[in-house]
Parts: C-alpha cells; sequence; structure tokens
C-alpha cells in the first residue's frame, strides 16, 4: 500500500500489471487502475520496460502510411465531385 | 487481396442521387477526410491502387446511404464503418486468410504472445535494450507486412487503434462492437502481430532465441 494525494494505493503484482498494459499505453484507463499500475511502474523495472516497448511499437504502427492521400485519388474524386 | 469493386461508375451513379445540397454537403464532409480515409485504406490494404478503390467504393455507398447519415458530426466514424465494412466483407468474400475463431473471449487474452517477454533480457541492466534495439532495426514494411498477416477483424481493430489513433469507444462505434471485444480483438491482434515481427526478427537473424512457446 501506498498513499498518493490522501488516497491509498493498492501494491499490484507483475501479472497484474501486465494486463493493464494495453489499456494504459492507449489511455484507456483512470483512476485507480491507473495509480496502481503507475505504481507499479515506479518500482518495477521490468514492467516499466514492458510499457515503453509497448508505447515504441504502437508509435511505429503510428507512423504508418503518413504522407497524406496521393495526388491521383484526390484529382479524381474533387474533379468527380465538382462536376456536380 | 483482389479488386475491391469497379467503383468509380458506382461513384458516378451514386452521386447522381443526391440534391444539390446533399452534394455540397458530402463534399464539405468527404474531402476533408480524403487523407484519413487513404491512410487507413492503405493500412489494411497495403496496396495504393487497392486502397484506392477501397476509398472510393466507400465515397460511393456514402453517397447512395447519404440519406441516413443522422449527425454529420460524426460523418468520420460513419465513412470508417462503411471501410471498414466493406474491406471485411471483401476478406469474408475471397476467404484468402484463414479467420481465426473470434471468440472474443478474454480468457483467450490471458495466454498471448510478447515480443518484449521474447527477446528482453533483463540481467543486461542499464547498458542493454535488445528489445528496442530490434524494434529499431525493423522496416516500416516489416510492420506493415505484420499488419497485413492478421486476419481482417484484428487487423481492422489494431489499424483503428494504433495506425488512426482512435479511443476503444470510438472504434466499438465504428464497428458496432462491445468495448470488451474492441479490447479482446486489439490485444489478440498485437499479440498476432508481435509474433509475425518475432519470426521475421529470427529469419533475419536479429534474434537469436529459439521460438518461445506462446
Amino acid at each position: 500500500m501506498k498513499t498518493i494525494n490522501k488516497k491509498t494505493v493498492k501494491t499490484i503484482s507483475c501479472d497484474q500489471a501486465i494486463k493493464l498494459v494495453f489499456s494504459y499505453i492507449d489511455d484507456e484507463i483512470r483512476g485507480t487502475h491507473r495509480a496502481e499500475l503507475e505504481h507499479h511502474l515506479e518500482t518495477c523495472r521490468h514492467c516499466f520496460d514492458r510499457v515503453a516497448f509497448e508505447k515504441l511499437l504502437k508509435s511505429r504502427l503510428r507512423r504508418l502510411n503518413v504522407g497524406g492521400s496521393s495526388k491521383r485519388l484526390r484529382q479524381r474524386i474533387d474533379t468527380l465531385l465538382e462536376q456536380f | 487481396m483482389g479488386t475491391i469493386i469497379p467503383s468509380w461508375r458506382q461513384l458516378d451513379e451514386g452521386y447522381m442521387r443526391l440534391t444539390q445540397q446533399q452534394r455540397e454537403e458530402i463534399k464539405r464532409l468527404v474531402l476533408p477526410l480524403l487523407d484519413d480515409l487513404e491512410r487507413f485504406a492503405l493500412s489494411l490494404c497495403h496496396r495504393e491502387d487497392l486502397a484506392e478503390e477501397l476509398v472510393a467504393a466507400t465515397i460511393a455507398s456514402a453517397c447512395e446511404s447519404f440519406g441516413r447519415l443522422r449527425d454529420t458530426t460524426k460523418a468520420k466514424q460513419w465513412l470508417f464503418r462503411i471501410l471498414s465494412n466493406k474491406f471485411l466483407s471483401d476478406c469474408r468474400r475471397q476467404s484468402r486468410h484463414k479467420e481465426i475463431a473470434l471468440t472474443d473471449s478474454l480468457e483467450d487474452d490471458n495466454n498471448q504472445f510478447s515480443l518484449f517477454a521474447a527477446v528482453s533480457q533483463p540481467f543486461l541492466l542499464w547498458w542493454g535494450n535488445p528489445e528496442r534495439e530490434l524494434i529499431s532495426h525493423l522496416l516500416d514494411e516489416d510492420i506493415q507486412n505484420a499488419l497485413d498477416s492478421l486476419p481482417g477483424d484484428f487487423r481492422v481493430a489494431v489499424a483503428l487503434c494504433d495506425v488512426e489513433g482512435l479511443t476503444y469507444e470510438q472504434i466499438a462505434s465504428i464497428l458496432k462492437i462491445p468495448l470488451g471485444t474492441v479490447r479482446s480483438r486489439i490485444a489478440r491482434g498485437r499479440s498476432l502481430l508481435q509474433k509475425k515481427l518475432w519470426h521475421h526478427a529470427r529469419d533475419m537473424g536479429l534474434v537469436k532465441t529459439k521460438e518461445p512457446h506462446q
């Protein structure tokens, strides 16, 4: 147990933390679960590295196909829509 | 993946049914979203020509069913839903991918492959980080190929989450599935994607460990 902002945060295991990793990197957990995971990450290098790794891989996926729609597609759609 | 549909004629015919006001409205809604639509289509199809066809088919359907769009502030979600459905129905029609049974149970999520677990070497401590080195050695092409290898339902969920950066709630709304199913598909999709990357890394000599059991 640890007290953060006058609230008691439960200590969780690595197994419990790993189950929350995807929701955490997707910014989909709040409140108690988030506080518990962040408390765990402050004390567990292995899980901290796991989160960093998952964030890194997610960022690589985020970079795929950046660059905007192809000129050809935009011109064809533009032209067609402008005809009416 | 083969041709999705011969869409240009369909686009033209669909568009003709709109009123002038609808035409202006659809131009206002669709044109700013073209980049997003093609980016999403590319992450699903990989090939530019197929992605263009998918986007065009999506716009054709949007024109045909434009009257059903009640809330224009949700146009992006609506268009992404049309595009996802077209992609998935094409996947199923072609049956090119052997789809994994989508039981969507959380039970399956507890036993999944982790690239981090397969590659990390905790004893290296601060001065070694093989898992991050591995990611830095992977090309965008490698990651796209891994994404391409996923069954359609998982590919769509992972692409919407990781490539498009949408929330679980937005994905649930687009795919019309429960939040728990979104969570499950993303987790399982990532697991499969990471396993594919691990096999690729092994084939390229980037990792030397034996294949993990999971």
